[in-house]
């Protein structure tokens, strides 16, 4: 189970409901005379549909939390979750808030590991700088890994050292 | 408690078994260097009788070697499968070389060996991979990166405990540029010439260490998704990225 995919799929399919609720909410308004000014000035939705929207498989399932609108347009509103999906960082599910048919908030829920510790759901190598780790004296270790070297040169290795100096 | 050495020559590159204490008896390092002497007897293309060379000039078919060879072509294909062909048990001129996983299955084979014996605390490293038991004097083996750019020099270091116990290196530094890599892209700009990968076990390290110097940053973030491994990368400006459990163990040491 790839995360970051199930992840992507999940908000893909949550930014087509929220594509949708907003065309929802702008069709009202040209229905009715009053403009919601809330909804007429959406923001872009910061979730960025991914190329594989299409092959996802966590449709977020409405669950909502929240009443209708007291008012009279039609538009959503609600809290909504998505179904649980299992991946090796743990269960992991989205929730999504909307508001007049604007997506407002998406909170992942269940990122904890078996132990139920809370764990990011990013395992991507960051660039570190080389003083954050240049420190490191030979002397200090056991055995040495590096990009396979030959018979020869070995003699000529920090790992040669180290066996002959018996640290 | 002291550290003990046995230092032998296999597969072209020296082995070092480094003990916590003293150095077992002789029959236990025979067992190990046996297991390196008959993978090396089997895989090796340096070697006109081996299976595989013997295979590679067509007097062998594939279906005709042993089980040990199938066993490892078998491996090596699921490898292949796993990182959608970035791995390759293949030369590009066709011959069979599964020299990509020989060695580090080697070594998976003598970590046995020792385990069996029932020894709790060593490093074995062969040519720059390693694989480790147990610790010493109640601490973790420190394991130090060589620096790309300085061979003589460490990187950084890192401890490895279980169950991470498998610290693998490929890179271009040392044989040149034996494995293939994507030629630089508009879409990657940034070609790796070092990468370590730590893993439960040698294998696995040893193979993604490959797949990721081969494929670049795009095959590090999906394979640091998909397996369940840490990795650091030095690129061909000198940069370095490392993953999150990575930057942990390293920094137990340097911080």
């Amino acid at each position: 189970m790839r995360a970051r995919a199930t992840i992507l799929g999940a908000l893909s399919s949550i930014a087509v409901f929220a594509v949708g609720w907003q065309l929802g909410a702008d069709g009202q308004q040209s229905e009715t005379t009053t403009s919601d000014t809330a909804a007429g000035s959406a923001p872009t939705s910061t979730v960025t549909p991914s190329a594989d929207a299409g092959s996802s498989t966590a449709t977020p399932a409405p669950t909502p939390s929240a009443s209708a609108s007291e008012t009279t347009t039609s538009a959503v509103s609600g809290t909504f979750t998505g179904t649980s999906v299992h991946t090796r960082f743990g269960d992991v599910q989205v929730q999504i808030t909307v508001q007049d048919g604007i997506l407002s908030d998406v909170t992942a829920l269940q990122l904890t590991d078996q132990d139920s510790r809370s764990v990011s759901i990013s395992n991507r190598a960051a660039p570190i700088l080389r003083q954050e780790v240049l420190s490191a004296q030979s002397a200090n270790v056991h055995s040495v890994s590096g990009a396979t070297y030959t018979s020869n040169a070995y003699l000529t290795s920090l790992q040669s050292a180290l066996d002959q100096a018996g640290l | 408690m002291t550290v003990t050495t046995h230092v032998f020559n296999t597969m072209g590159t020296t082995a070092s078994l480094r003990f916590a204490g003293p150095v077992p008896s002789d029959e236990v390092l025979l067992q190990v260097e046996d297991a390196f002497a008959e993978f090396d007897r089997r895989f090796s293309l340096y070697r006109a009788d081996s299976e595989l060379s013997r295979i590679a000039t067509g007097e062998l078919t594939l279906a005709h070697s042993s089980d040990a060879v199938r066993d490892c072509y078998r491996d090596a294909m699921m490898w292949s499968h796993r990182t959608a062909g970035v791995f390759t048990s293949h030369r590009p001129d066709g011959v069979l070389d599964l020299s990509g996983i020989v060695k580090a299955a080697a070594i998976a084979a003598a970590g046995t060996i020792l385990d069996t014996f029932g020894m709790p605390s060593w490093v074995l490293n062969v040519g720059g991979d390693i694989l480790t038991r147990g610790s010493i004097n109640g601490s973790a083996w420190r394991i130090g990166i060589t620096d790309p750019d300085a061979r003589t020099s460490l990187l950084c270091a890192l401890e490895v405990q279980n169950p991470r116990q498998a610290v693998a290196t490929s890179g271009t530094a040392e044989r040149g540029e034996h494995i293939w890599r994507a030629p630089a892209t508009s879409d990657t700009l940034v070609r790796y010439r070092q990468v370590t990968v730590v893993a439960d076990d040698i294998v696995t390290a040893d193979v993604l260490a490959t797949a990721i110097l081969a494929g670049g940053p795009q095959w590090c973030d999906d394979i640091l998704d998909r397996f369940d491994v840490d990795a650091l990368t030095v690129d061909d400006h000198g940069g370095i990225t490392a993953s999150p459990g990575l930057r942990e163990a390293a920094s137990l040491i340097l911080g």
